[in-house]
């Protein structure tokens, strides 16, 4: 079966078929270890295409607006923004959410498919940690001047303080959420940057320049590629994949115990802590295709992050999907089986109240869109699959504002009831955060190796000697295409 | 320094590089075991392999013992989960107490999150911290470095290398050893020769960006230990200064240009009901009409019956002094008691008056009581002697009028709304009205069943 988009592309061949008693190959094009390191290292050692520029433009320019916003902010206060009584928590802390969710899949991919021994991970577990890091910095801003006097949020950290003589509230799980998300960060931050030593050893010894064989060099930390310290290097790496993996689900759990563990009808459910997980991972997935599909196709990595790779995300995407439809339908169950009369009020109002439209988005683009994915055509589109990953964030992002939104605007007390609206400071300081996450993309394609060089290689060399089916596999789905047929070598 | 520069440059030192091992090179990973294992048989335990990615089997195939990182790693997150539970035991439990919900202090399931993240915290940090202190990171200066060739170990070679440390070294059967193995090339790793120590501008900056780093500390050190008379820099403002209006501020936007506003008309504040009430002030507050049309008065506080007290006294004629023509009365006194003209109230007055009123007015109320006596033996001119309630003038007053006077005082007369209850101040009214008529009757007023029993003449009118 030739994919459709193998057609207008010699580079994009289908190795998603499912066959019992043969296995399509991971990577396509008959790589070798040499042509690997190539094909990474171009992406930071050839001059940037124009594309790349523009887009840089753009975001940096997004980025620096961003930053003189939050100089406004501080100097003004959080009045600029739609937040006022009774939705104290609103845009802030949705963007918060929404950036924190995103920011669960690069660690995921990294640590549980490692833990699993999922090999697809390897061309695109790099690209979704550096996604995790920039997002998760995004995240990070938001209830840092959502504090409103952005300067004292120190105060959140244990520090004996001379001025206070008081410890945080450690009963709270606003401080739980600093401690979870202060070590995700820093945790997915070492685990990043240790997994890209070998790597940036690779582009140091690709070096021309004695600059940036210098810069290379002290980043690498003069890794030799030594087999008594690859052996370490693979124990802490299992090791730090074992802790990140629960850490990744803890962290959104503690996210989502800022909402359940308040009163507020709507928030106060113990479905919380599963339902967050599932949609992290799902925006995090949705995210990462948004990223990789034109990320591949601007550096030609279509060999290395190949359709079985987008493939296999989307079938992730399909099945958290389908978890956070089942959450969205359990929350009305329960609302409907606990006869507790303002629960069931609070999922009739999400749904056909004031805030309808914003639910119906969300059910349209987080329930309904990925169902489009039960169809292999969708999963291996990478048009179609760019499109729905889009329909998958703006739908998460609703996912975020609904629940934050409408179990505020009514409360316990009918008198202090409001409708949310939010400014234009809202909008640009949410559009802005997507100019830092992308400015930090593109730096980071430009620099640091976007694939897993070593890894790639090392299930090269697994898949060498365990199974010779591959390369005839691979040699059978290349001569496929017509085009192509003389250009396999 | 660059320490990574594999070009070998016009060496200073006058000795020759010294040999480090022998480095062999490989296609792939197959032959790189197989050397290796080679190697190993031979009895050298000094070896390595340099490969682009982790070869599986290698660590037998050289003789590699297991890290023994995990323990390290255990015993990190064990420190990371006491030092969480620690923490948290100690400053919310102990140094400062948190009562939520009447919830035990100290270790309770809240606890887990923090407890958990630290753990993990802790041991992350720790594998990539033992990772790297283990293998002996970060290393500039290596010699696999000084040959160009051995930059395909981080790309698509695999190198084994025996160092010149191994017991059973031998530079030529090594040499032997690896030429037997179908390796690609075997070189002779050499020492790296570039100079170790930094070059002394790298120095000189470096040592100059750490004092300039300590300047922003010193200021802070010194600021601390120092005093000033000028007022502190207000870098954020907190709440220093705000954009609102005080009590006693003007502002543009009322037309009266006053900040604090007058309460609105009619407005009863909270315990001050009986404000409202005739009984209480001597008059019909709702009948007040204002005396001056372009000022309203506002009838319904404390303040602004002092206010309206303070009008009314003006007009009216001092205590002793002569009335002042043409004031009219600004109030709506009373003209009736409200309460029951009785026996008993009239004694409940009588009671009062003698307390409090005889002392100055005199027990018949001519303005003779022993203070107003006693001033004027002392014929001190800054007394102002109390007025005889028998005066036409006061005789005329209604009795709201009255009640009013004692309340709010009149001249040199204080206020005794302060001692006197309302009900008692009445009665006193009461017993002055009594005291009027009978100090002002004549025999008509008697009964004419009665008259026979006045044997002597009624004393002197001043009618």
């Amino acid at each position: 079966m030739a994919s459709i988009t193998s057609s207008y592309n010699p580079r994009e061949i289908d190795n998603t078929e499912d066959m019992p008693g043969r296995r399509a190959p991971l990577i396509t094009g008959n790589q070798t270890y040499t042509s690997v390191t190539e094909m990474v290292c171009r992406v930071a050692e050839d001059p940037q295409p124009r594309l790349w520029w523009i887009l840089f433009g753009m975001a940096s320019l997004t980025a620096s607006m961003f930053l003189m916003l939050i100089g406004f902010l501080i100097y003004k206060g959080v009045g600029i923004w739609g937040n006022s009584s009774p939705v104290f928590w609103a845009w802030p802390i949705v963007n918060f959410v929404f950036w924190v969710g995103i920011g669960h899949a690069g660690t995921l991919i990294s640590a549980i498919l490692f833990l699993f021994r999922q090999n697809w991970r390897t061309s695109i577990n790099r690209a979704a940690e550096a996604m995790t890091i920039f997002a998760v910095i995004c995240a990070g801003i938001y209830p840092g001047i959502h504090v409103g006097r952005a300067w004292l949020a120190f105060w959140l950290l244990p520090y004996p303080s001379l001025n206070l003589w008081m410890w945080p509230q450690f009963r709270s799980p606003l401080l739980w959420d600093v401690f979870a998300v202060g070590t995700y960060a820093s945790t997915s931050l070492v685990f990043w940057y240790m997994g890209m030593i070998p790597d940036l050893a690779t582009y140091r010894d690709r070096s021309k320049s004695p600059l940036r064989r210098f810069i290379y060099g002290l980043l690498c930390l003069g890794w030799t590629g030594s087999s008594r310290h690859w052996l370490v290097y693979e124990k802490a790496y299992t090791l730090l994949a074992a802790l990140a993996a629960p850490l990744v689900l803890s962290v959104h759990t503690v996210v989502s115990f800022d909402f359940a563990v308040s009163q507020l009808p709507g928030w106060h459910t113990t479905i919380f802590p599963p339902y967050f997980v599932a949609g992290a991972i799902f925006s995090g997935f949705a995210m990462v295709v948004t990223l990789l599909v034109p990320m591949r196709a601007i550096y030609k990595l279509e060999n290395l992050i190949t359709l079985r790779h987008l493939d296999n995300m989307n079938k992730i995407i399909l099945a958290t999907g389908s978890l956070v439809g089942l959450a969205y339908g359990t929350e009305f169950f329960m609302a409907w089986y606990s006869q507790n009369q303002y629960e069931s009020f609070t999922f009739i109002n999400r749904a056909f109240g004031p805030y309808w439209w914003a639910y119906w988005i969300m059910v349209t683009c987080n329930v309904i869109s990925p169902q489009l994915f039960w169809f292999k055509w969708m999963r291996t589109n990478v048009v179609a699959m760019w499109v729905v990953s889009i329909f998958v964030n703006i739908g998460m992002w609703f996912e975020r504002f609904v629940i934050t939104v409408t179990s505020l605007s009514r409360d316990f007390l009918p008198s202090s009831w409001g409708y949310y609206r939010p400014t234009l400071f809202d909008g640009l300081m949410f559009f802005g955060s997507f100019g830092v996450f992308m400015t930090l993309f593109l730096l980071f394609c430009r620099y640091l190796p976007t694939i897993a060089i070593s890894e790639v290689k090392g299930v090269m060399s697994a898949s060498d000697h365990s199974s010779h089916l591959e390369a005839e596999v691979l040699a059978e789905l290349q001569g496929k295409d017509p085009k192509h047929a003389g250009h396999a070598h | 320094m660059n320490n990574n520069e594999h070009n070998v440059k016009s060496n200073k030192e006058p000795r020759p590089p010294k040999a480090c091992g022998w480095m062999a090179e490989f296609e792939n990973e197959h032959d790189l075991l197989h050397a290796a294992e080679k190697v190993r048989d031979a009895g050298y335990t000094k070896t390595d392999a340099f490969t682009p990615f982790p070869v599986h089997g290698i660590d037998h195939a050289l003789g590699i013992k297991p890290t023994i990182l995990p323990f390290i790693v255990l015993c990190a997150g064990l420190t990371g989960l006491c030092t969480a539970l620690l923490m948290q035991w100690w400053m919310n439990g102990v140094d400062y107490k948190y009562i939520i919900s009447g919830k035990p202090f100290g270790i309770t399931p809240a606890s887990i999150p923090v407890s958990f993240e630290l753990t993990i915290l802790f041991s992350a940090f720790t594998s990539v911290l033992g990772m790297l202190a283990l293998n002996g990171l970060p290393k500039f200066s290596n010699p696999v470095f000084t040959n160009a060739k051995f930059d395909r170990a981080t790309n698509d070679r695999f190198f084994l290398y025996v160092d010149a440390t191994d017991k059973y070294y031998n530079r030529e059967s090594v040499k032997e050893l690896l030429s037997s193995v179908h390796a690609n090339s075997l070189d002779e790793v050499m020492e790296d020769s570039t100079p170790s120590e930094l070059p002394r501008s790298i120095l000189l900056g470096a040592l100059l960006i750490v004092l300039a780093g300590l300047i922003p500390a010193a200021i802070v050190l010194n600021m601390r230990a120092s005093f000033s008379d000028l007022p502190r820099w207000h870098v954020f403002f907190d709440m220093d200064f705000q954009p609102k209006k005080k009590p006693q501020q003007t502002t543009t936007i009322f037309k009266d240009g006053r900040t604090m506003r007058p309460q609105v008309p009619g407005t009863i504040s909270r315990g001050q009901l009986d404000q409202q009430d005739p009984f209480y002030l001597g008059y019909d507050p709702m009948k007040v009409t204002s005396i001056d049309s372009e000022k309203p008065i506002y009838v319904s506080t404390g303040d602004s019956l002092a206010n309206v007290s303070a009008v009314s006294g003006a007009v009216q004629p001092p205590a002793g002094g002569t009335p002042t023509t043409g004031a009219a009365p600004v109030l709506p006194f009373l003209e009736k008691l409200p309460i029951e003209a009785n026996e008993e109230n009239i004694k409940l007055g009588k009671a009062k008056y003698e307390i409090y009123c005889s002392a100055c007015h005199g027990y018949s109320g001519y303005g003779d009581g022993l203070v107003s006596k006693r001033a004027a033996s002392l014929a001190q001119d800054t007394w102002t002697p109390p007025s005889s309630l028998h005066l036409d003038r006061i005789q005329k007053q209604p009795v709201g009028q009255i009640f009013h006077t004692i309340s709010k005082g009149q001249g040199k007369m204080a206020s005794y709304a302060s001692s006197i209850t309302p009900q008692e101040r009445w009665s006193i009214v009461l017993y002055v009205r009594a005291l009027q008529r009978s100090r002002n009757a004549n025999i008509e007023d008697v009964p004419v069943d009665q008259r026979g029993s006045l044997t002597a003449p009624a004393p002197s009118q001043t009618k």
